[in-house]
């Protein structure tokens, strides 16, 4: 994603300086445009309406507002923002609700320099950035789903093939490496997970206008 | 919130609660006491041409200022009230409802102690609660009632009012101190929860991301700074694990959370483990077989690949069983070599992994190519684990 001219503007949002200074100075040396850089999840959202960035880097655990919480206020506020969710290892719960909510990338925030620069830029470029542990947490999350007893909104759950290709993700296989395996093209594999993701939304949103209507509309 | 095995190891009588409990009760009955005595003494004094022997009815009522004297300094600390206190209470109390008789003659119609009888009535309903209140009650009622010549509508009133109101103190102290027992617990429970919370918030906003940072810088810096940064990173896990861990301590002692078991094989760098975000509940034994088994395929993958080499770790949770995956990088195993390896009497690794396994009712499979190897574990799980996935 870009506007075709111009480095990509950046936001950084993390409570802790150190961390914050440290993603800000990487992201800078590579040749971002950090526009602005939050501690609060109040903070977060007033910069970013006023600088509107292209990619927001976001800890997940900030003061109020939560990180999952701007996640989706930043999505809907412009949907063709690019969110990548920083987190400390084990908060597994927080990643996968920031992801359901519109976050299209997740890093542990012990990855390298080079991790994360890699993963700004496939997030600027619309590609979902799925680490393994994602794929761990939302095959975990389609498979709690399947054993709902409510229905199910159509189009919402994985083909066998989408869950093939979530599966061997997860297992750390790179897009490369599944392709050949399943015999498909580099692009169709970055597609299906790209599918797997906008359903875990979709279902996200189904539930949404589902709430509303239960709890709004019949009131009235 | 606390659990009833919690409450039930903290007795209900012996509560340092329940104990706070009958302290104020009894310090209500002092103040009873002096009430009932000096209405005592005002009757006596009043109806003090009944007595046949004036003396000894005078010596009743010093027996009972005395006795109330000393009841009052006695019940004030808990441990001097004992058995011996309390039989000695209902005997005095008994001994002056049996004097009455002789002091005011056969045709008696009040008593010598009245109602000053309930000071020791309620000491027992408060001590040893419905039980206590009722067999007190009952044998005040017995005695007074067989003492009289005449029994009239009045005495059996009193008599039948002995029974229950003993009874019914005795009931509501009981409830008042299990009340103020689980009262207790709840609140210890709640403190020990925010605390807990607030450990959990410091060390998430301090130690868990200075550690973090370091593993990461370390690695950038390499050399001795890598393996600082690589020391750091596992404490952070390890921390962070403890803390998610300590969230959960109290609710299944005898199940553990697989997800969290197995987040302890991650290595920075080298192994990966990918899991739902759900906690994955299976009794301790299993669960450690499994993480056994996981653990051998890594030191496997180590072996054979390297001390560098990659692999992840993918649990995946049914209702009816987990599926567990350990995949390498490496180059694969050459077909033909397991067989072989078997063949010559060398079962090695990937035996003792299909052993662990089988002896949990799994399978275990190899599949090797150019992809890497992977084991495939499946488990099935005890059928009253299926609520625990959600």
């Amino acid at each position: 994603m870009s506007d075709g001219a111009g480095p990509v503007r950046v936001m950084v949002v993390d409570d802790h300086p150190m961390w914050r200074d440290a993603v800000e100075r990487d992201l800078a040396r590579a040749g971002y445009d950090v526009v602005a850089v939050a501690a609060t999840g109040r903070e977060a959202l007033v910069r970013f309406a006023a600088t509107r960035p292209q990619v927001v880097v976001l800890d997940l655990q900030i003061p109020a507002p939560d990180g999952v919480q701007v996640t989706s206020e930043i999505v809907r506020l412009e949907p063709s923002t690019r969110v990548l969710v920083l987190s400390a290892s084990g908060e597994h719960g927080d990643v996968l609700a920031a992801v359901t909510a519109g976050a299209t990338g997740y890093l542990v925030k012990s990855a390298s320099r080079e991790e994360l620069l890699a993963a700004v830029r496939r997030v600027a470029d619309g590609d979902a950035v799925f680490t393994p542990g994602l794929a761990g947490l939302v095959l975990g999350e389609f498979q709690r789903r399947s054993e709902e007893p409510a229905e199910e909104p159509p189009g919402s759950t994985l083909t066998e093939r989408e869950t093939e290709v979530l599966r061997m993700v997860a297992k750390g296989m790179s897009y490369r490496q599944i392709a050949e395996r399943l015999v498909l093209s580099h692009r169709t594999v970055q597609n299906h997970v790209q599918n797997t993701l906008r359903k875990l939304q979709m279902h996200n949103r189904v539930e949404l206008t589902r709430y509303a209507i239960e709890h709004g509309l019949d009131e009235d | 919130m606390y659990s009833g095995a919690t409450l039930r190891r903290v007795s209900t009588w012996s509560s340092p609660a329940a104990t706070a409990v009958e302290n104020r009760l009894f310090r209500a009955l002092a103040v009873l006491r002096v009430i009932v005595l000096v209405n005592a003494i005002g009757l006596n004094i009043y109806r003090a041409g009944n007595f046949d022997h004036p003396v000894a009815g005078a010596a009743c009522v010093v027996v009972m200022v005395l006795w109330t004297g000393f009841a009052i300094w006695a019940y004030a600390e808990p441990r001097r009230r004992t058995v011996v206190l309390l039989t000695a209470d209902l005997a005095v109390a008994l001994a002056l409802l049996l004097a009455t008789p002789l002091v005011k003659g056969d045709g008696f119609r009040a008593t010598v102690p009245g109602f000053w009888i309930i000071g020791a009535l309620l000491a027992w309903s408060i001590h040893y609660r419905v039980l206590g209140g009722l067999a007190a009650g009952t044998l005040f009622a017995v005695v007074d009632l067989t003492l009289r010549e005449h029994i009239r509508q009045s005495d059996y009133n009193n008599a039948f009012l002995l029974v229950i109101s003993g009874s019914i103190v005795g009931f509501i102290c009981g409830s008042l101190q299990r009340m103020a027992t689980e009262r207790d617990a709840a609140e210890r429970a709640a403190a020990m929860a925010a605390e807990r919370a607030r450990l959990a918030r410091v060390v998430h906003d301090g130690v868990l991301q200075v550690l973090a940072l370091m593993q990461r810088r370390g690695g950038e810096l390499g050399g001795e700074m890598a393996e600082l940064g690589r020391l750091a990173g596992e404490q952070e896990r390890e921390l962070r694990r403890l803390i998610r861990a300590e969230d959960v301590a109290d609710v299944a002692e005898e199940n553990v959370d697989l997800v969290s078991e197995l987040g302890r094989l991650e290595r920075s760098g080298t192994i990966t483990v990918s899991a739902p975000a759900f906690p994955v509940e299976l009794p301790a034994a299993v669960a450690h077989e499994i993480v056994a088994a996981a653990r051998a395929c890594l030191d496997n993958v180590r072996y054979h690949v390297g001390d560098d080499a990659r692999a992840w770790v993918l649990l995946e949770a049914y209702p009816d069983r987990v599926e567990l995956s350990v995949r390498d990088d490496g180059p694969g195993i050459p077909a033909g070599r397991l067989e072989e390896a078997v063949a010559q009497g060398r079962l090695g690794v990937s035996e003792s992994i299909r052993g662990r396994v089988a002896a949990l009712g799994g399978t275990a499979a190899l599949v090797t190519g150019a992809f890497g190897t992977e084991w495939e574990i499946v488990v099935p799980r005890p059928a009253h684990d299926l609520g625990a996935a959600s």
